[in-house]
């Protein structure tokens, strides 16, 4: 299929330093964007503050700005490089959050420059809760019962409607689930809420049912602009829901789910990915699974590459393919290298276990580490 | 989530791929335990952690199981998937069948199933009371080894080609030991090369003070090496990281670093040179075992490229290293070594406190302390560290308010060494250098300083027969040069360097390493760019509610940021915009300082003040001020003295800056306070004078003209 002939310049947003919930697992998409999209022509412009990466050495793109990744500076950079599009779904939360930045901030639309990867309607779908819920309600997957609130008032009518504690509460557009926690009891509760609101950029919470308990599991899926999705890898936490995904042992592929219930997150995967509208790329979706009764449970979707991302493609040896594939989706319509000449979904069931053990940070000295929220 | 790092392992089964990822980990256990006598937890204990999640559960699960609860107690208490529980207890019921059994009389088909349950010669050492070289040689001598398979990237659609291994032990062993053959035949899938090939043994996971420098460095290997022909072969057990991308490389082993792991698939892949100078703290642990193999192993041609390993214990070995320097002239900090209490306290009076303590067993700093009095330094000895004959504390005269100084320099084999950059630390000397902010150039060394700091570098250098990477920490107490420590190996600022001065470092040196000269590359002299370039240490601390955020000799940083810019003050305003500092450029600066601290601080507070600042103070920092003729200082009530006090000023917004110097090692509870309430509000803190000036320049700076960006390109 043709590459699109109106984009000439392509501005990528790296996702800057190492910070807890956000490693370096962004350095080689972004290293291999900017190398792909320049051998298709491209003229790729880089930014990024971590100067510790491969894809900020002078020869990845045509020029790199070593500079920091504020709204102000890339719309700068923006207005000095004057590229056609913007492409942040290889840096990670903190690509993501500075492209919403400049999207509704109209730095974007003031200087021409169209989102690529991920649209907005997407993003913000996916990662508002409220538009999320609803999105979950359209077709028909369960999520948990919960509730927004943007000021203390709201949170404790919330934890009253949804009744008994523990309670879970998620700060909106934040990484690695800062400001969050699971609360016990309502003092606590009112603490965990403060500091979640004031960790949230727009200042909302989630509270929800607590899952404890509950099986966790993670599906990294595939969607082209043909339709075609594929489920790259499942993952499942060893550590039930109440461990963040991040700290928990992990296991790809998924061992204790029967094939029926597997299927069930698959066809779940697959309608969620259509619904939030991903068009090209990656995305990576949670679940929950009730151990007692079966009943599955939506947790949170990324539409970008994530964390889990880079472990599903190490595991299963995929990422060149699925890399590739994910610059060329930004800037062509193209289907998947299926083998298979029947346009039906590939999955990849990945023939080796591997287990990923993520441990945490090591406690910094006279701080014991509070148990784990 | 509080993780820093992660490992990954690959195997057949669950249990060998869970005890792998477990070595893997770089904590010291060699699988899921089995490894050192435990001592174990109350039943009680093991209830409470078993029921509340935490990172050390899944140790409770075995001490649980240890003491006869049930798969299903566990499940009832854990809610992890008794399948998983199940796999685990079958590995407590080996470890039992083992720790019954001599390494002798255990079979073939025996250890062959241990190995399949994916227990390490470590551990089956300990639970046959042997040494790890012993299971080691039984198990080649049953012909048991591991086999390589590659990661099948085409899900058995296809021939999948790509080099990408993982060991395994392979189950066709009933077979073999039926038949006649006694040799395994072992079903490889390792490609075989006719080129020249190269191990890069990779930095593991993630941890603080273990970061992507080192991982971009072992990349840069490859990258260079891959060029010039030679095949390269990435060892790595980290899947966050670049290195373990398989196009890194020509062959990538998913494999713990650990000796038994190292050494099998150097026995599998007879590489030419192996490299262990660039993944920072794990491969240089393997050197000596490394070494000794080979030693030991006349036959086997493989070299340790570079630097030896005998060089790199010699700069860390404290006698051996202070005999080069007092021969070369090299001048080092007063010290001492103290085997108890009352030789710390001859050691400190004969030196004079503040002294930086710090035991002889750990590296990157942890537990190190700076120490201002006899009564700290009991404190210090009682509760914070182990004494013994054999792991002595090392103390060091600490030298106040110097400069501490990171060179990064490159040496050959013939001798020639040439600096790729002298970085000047923001922070004083007794900061961990990873968390400190650094600029190349200099910004206030003098020129016979820097004179020096080269002519020892050199030195050093050839002394120590560096052949590849060396890093180096000075501290100048006004014109006086001291060095810190030496490191012959690549450091955490190689990258930063490399694109401060536009000269790949870790590629040059890897060259280095594989026999060429530094005239062979025509990289004969240092580069000193003309625009500024300042590093900034990224900090976790929001993570961890209730921990202080005052910087100290041990490292907390997880990563780190660039700023560049034509002046000081700007890069360093982009340093610290981008690690999420934003400075104000007008407004209220609140000031309180330690008393050693309260003079040095009037020059700055006169700065900010002529910035347009406005200047608050608690009364004993303000009385400082006034007395240097600061008048224009209101007064802030501190916590205990009524209210509104600080917390009241910065939880209402009122003020802007903070420049809070730590009270001794422990600061105060106001002081604790302070800060933690300044980062809840995300205002910008100080903790150093140093910084405090380098913030007053970047305030200058971003008050005359906007930040402007440019490309690296265009400042080569």
């Amino acid at each position: 299929m043709p590459r699109r002939n109106d984009i000439h310049k392509i501005l990528l947003i790296g996702s800057g330093p190492i910070v807890i919930g956000q490693a370096c697992e962004f350095d080689y998409s972004g290293t291999q964007a900017c190398k792909a999209l320049r051998d298709e022509g491209f003229e790729v412009i880089l930014v990024n503050s971590n100067p510790a990466t491969i894809m900020t050495d002078p020869e990845t793109a045509d020029r790199t700005y070593i500079e920091p990744l504020t709204p102000e500076i890339v719309e700068k950079i923006i207005e000095r490089e004057h590229p056609d599009a913007l492409l942040p779904t290889m840096g990670g939360q903190t690509a993501l959050n500075l492209a919403v930045s400049l999207a509704k901030n109209g730095a974007l639309e003031r200087h021409g420059v169209e989102l690529i990867g991920a649209k907005l309607p997407a993003i913000e779908m996916a990662e508002d809760r409220k538009l999320f819920k609803e999105a979950m309600e359209r077709i028909g997957v369960g999520v948990c019962p919960s509730g927004l609130a943007t000021t203390m008032t709201e949170a404790k009518q919330i934890a009253h409607e949804i009744g008994n504690y523990p309670l879970i509460i998620r700060p909106a557009f934040t990484m690695g689930g800062t400001g969050g926690g699971i609360a016990y009891n309502q003092e606590e509760f009112e603490e965990i809420s403060q500091s979640g609101l004031d960790a949230s950029p727009v200042s909302q919470i989630l509270i929800e049912k607590s899952l404890l308990g509950w099986k966790e599991y993670e599906l990294e899926v595939m969607r082209d602009l043909a339709d075609n999705v594929v489920i790259i890898c499942s993952i499942e936490n060893i550590d039930p829901m109440g461990i963040h995904t991040g700290d928990s042992i992990t296991v790809a592929p998924a061992q204790t789910l029967t094939d029926k219930e597997y299927q069930r997150l698959r066809d779940a995967a697959i309608k969620i990915i259509r619904e939030i509208g991903v068009e090209t790329g990656g995305s990576n979706v949670q679940f929950a699974v009730n151990p007692e009764t079966g009943e599955m449970i939506v947790i949170e979707m990324n539409p970008r590459v994530s964390r889990s991302s880079a472990l599903a493609s190490k595991a299963t040896g995929f990422p060149i393919a699925k890399w590739r594939q994910n610059w060329q989706w930004a800037t062509r319509s193209m289907k998947f290298p299926t083998t298979s000449p029947k346009k039906h979904p590939l999955v990849l069931n990945p023939p080796s276990i591997t287990l990923s053990l993520k441990f945490r940070a090591l406690p910094l000295k006279n701080s014991p580490v509070r148990s784990p929220r | 989530m509080k993780s820093v790092g992660e490992a990954m392992a690959i195997g057949r089964t669950f249990q060998e791929s869970f005890q792998k990822a477990l070595r893997s980990l770089e904590t010291g256990r060699a699988g899921w335990g089995c490894d050192r006598s435990e001592k174990l937890p109350s039943l009680e204990q093991i209830r409470g952690g078993l029921r509340i999640p935490n990172p050390d559960r899944i140790f409770t699960v075995r001490h649980a199981m240890q003491m006869g609860m049930t798969v299903e107690e566990v499940y009832e208490l854990t809610a992890i998937d008794p399948w998983f529980l199940d796999k685990l207890a079958e590995l407590l019921e080996t470890e039992r069948f083992l720790k019954k059994t001599p390494l002798k009389s255990l079979n073939r088909e025996q250890l062959y199933a241990v190995k399949q349950q994916g227990f390490s010669d470590r551990q089956i050492a300990y639970a046959t009371k042997t040494t790890e070289d012993e299971v080691r040689a039984y198990r080649k001598s049953l012909g048991i080894l591991p086999t390589y398979k590659t990661v099948d990237t085409c899900a058995a659609e296809f021939e999948a080609l790509t080099p990408y291994y993982y060991s395994t032990y392979e189950s066709e062993v009933l077979e073999l030991s039926q038949g006649e053959a006694a040799v395994a035949k072992v079903e490889t899938e390792i490609l075989p090369s006719e080129k020249r090939k190269v191990m890069i043994l990779g930095g593991g996971p993630n941890r603080i003070g273990q970061g992507i420098e080192f991982d971009y460095c072992c990349c840069h290997a490859s990258y260079a090496l891959r060029a010039d022909g030679f095949e390269t072969i990435m060892v790595n057990s980290n899947p966050e990281t670049v290195s373990t991308d398989y196009d890194t490389s020509d062959r990538l082993y998913f494999e713990p670093l650990t000796k038994e792991d190292v050494l099998n698939i150097l026995e599998a892949e007879h590489p030419e040179g192996v490299i262990i100078q660039f993944g920072g703290q794990t491969p240089l642990k393997l050197a000596v075992p490394l070494q000794t193999y080979l030693n030991q192993n006349p036959d086997v041609t493989t070299k340790i490229w570079g630097t030896s390993p005998d060089s790199i214990d010699t700069a860390e070995d404290r006698e051996r290293f202070e005999k080069i320097l007092r021969e070369l002239e090299i001048r080092q900090p007063a010290n001492g070594l103290a085997r108890s209490f009352e030789e710390a306290l001859q050691v400190a009076k004969r030196i004079d406190y503040p002294v930086v303590v710090r035991p002889s067993y750990v590296l990157g700093g942890r537990a190190m302390e700076i120490v201002y009095s006899d009564q700290d330094l009991d404190r210090y000895m009682k509760f914070a560290v182990l004494v013994e004959p054999d792991h002595p504390i090392l103390i060091d005269k600490y030298l106040e308010n110097a400069i501490e100084v990171d060179v990064d320099a490159i040496a050959d084999a013939d001798g020639n060494v040439v600096i790729g950059g002298i970085m000047e630390h923001i922070e004083q000397a007794g900061i961990h250098s990873g968390d400190s902010a650094c600029s190349i150039p200099t910004i206030s060394l003098s020129a016979s300083v820097l004179d020096t700091i080269r002519t020892w570098t050199t030195k050093l250098a050839k002394a120590l027969k560096v052949i590849g990477l060396m890093n180096i920490q000075y501290a100048v107490q006004g014109e006086q040069v001291y060095i810190l420590e030496a490191n012959p190996r690549a450091s955490r600022t190689v990258p930063f360097v490399s694109k401060a001065i536009g000269v790949p470092l870790a590629k040059m040196a890897v060259r280095i390493m594989s026999g060429m000269t530094l005239a062979d590359l025509n990289y004969t002299s240092e580069v000193i760019p003309k625009h500024v370039s300042v590093k900034e240490a990224v900090l976790p601390f929001a993570k961890f509610p209730g921990t202080d955020i005052i910087l100290g000799p041990e490292m907390r940083s997880t990563g780190e940021v660039m700023g560049i810019d034509t002046d000081f003050g700007k890069a360093f305003a982009k340093a610290e915009l981008a690690a999420s500092q934003h400075l104000p450029l007008k407004g209220m600066v609140f000031v309180s300082m330690n008393d050693r601290d309260k003079v040095a601080a009037v020059p700055v507070v006169k700065d900010l003040i002529e910035l347009g600042l406005t200047v608050v103070a608690t009364s004993g920092t303000r009385q400082t001020l006034m007395e240097h003729g600061v008048e224009s200082v209101e007064l802030v009530l501190k916590l205990h003295e009524g209210r509104p006090h600080v917390l009241d000023w910065i939880k209402n917004e009122q003020i802007q800056l903070i420049i809070n110097t730590p009270i001794g090692a422990t600061a105060q509870i106001d002081d604790r306070l302070i800060r933690r309430t300044a980062l809840a509000y995300k205002i910008p803190i100080v903790t150093t004078i140093a910084g405090a000036r380098a913030t007053a320049a970047a305030i200058r700076s971003l008050q005359s003209q906007q930040l402007q960006v440019k490309s690296i390109q265009e400042y080569m």
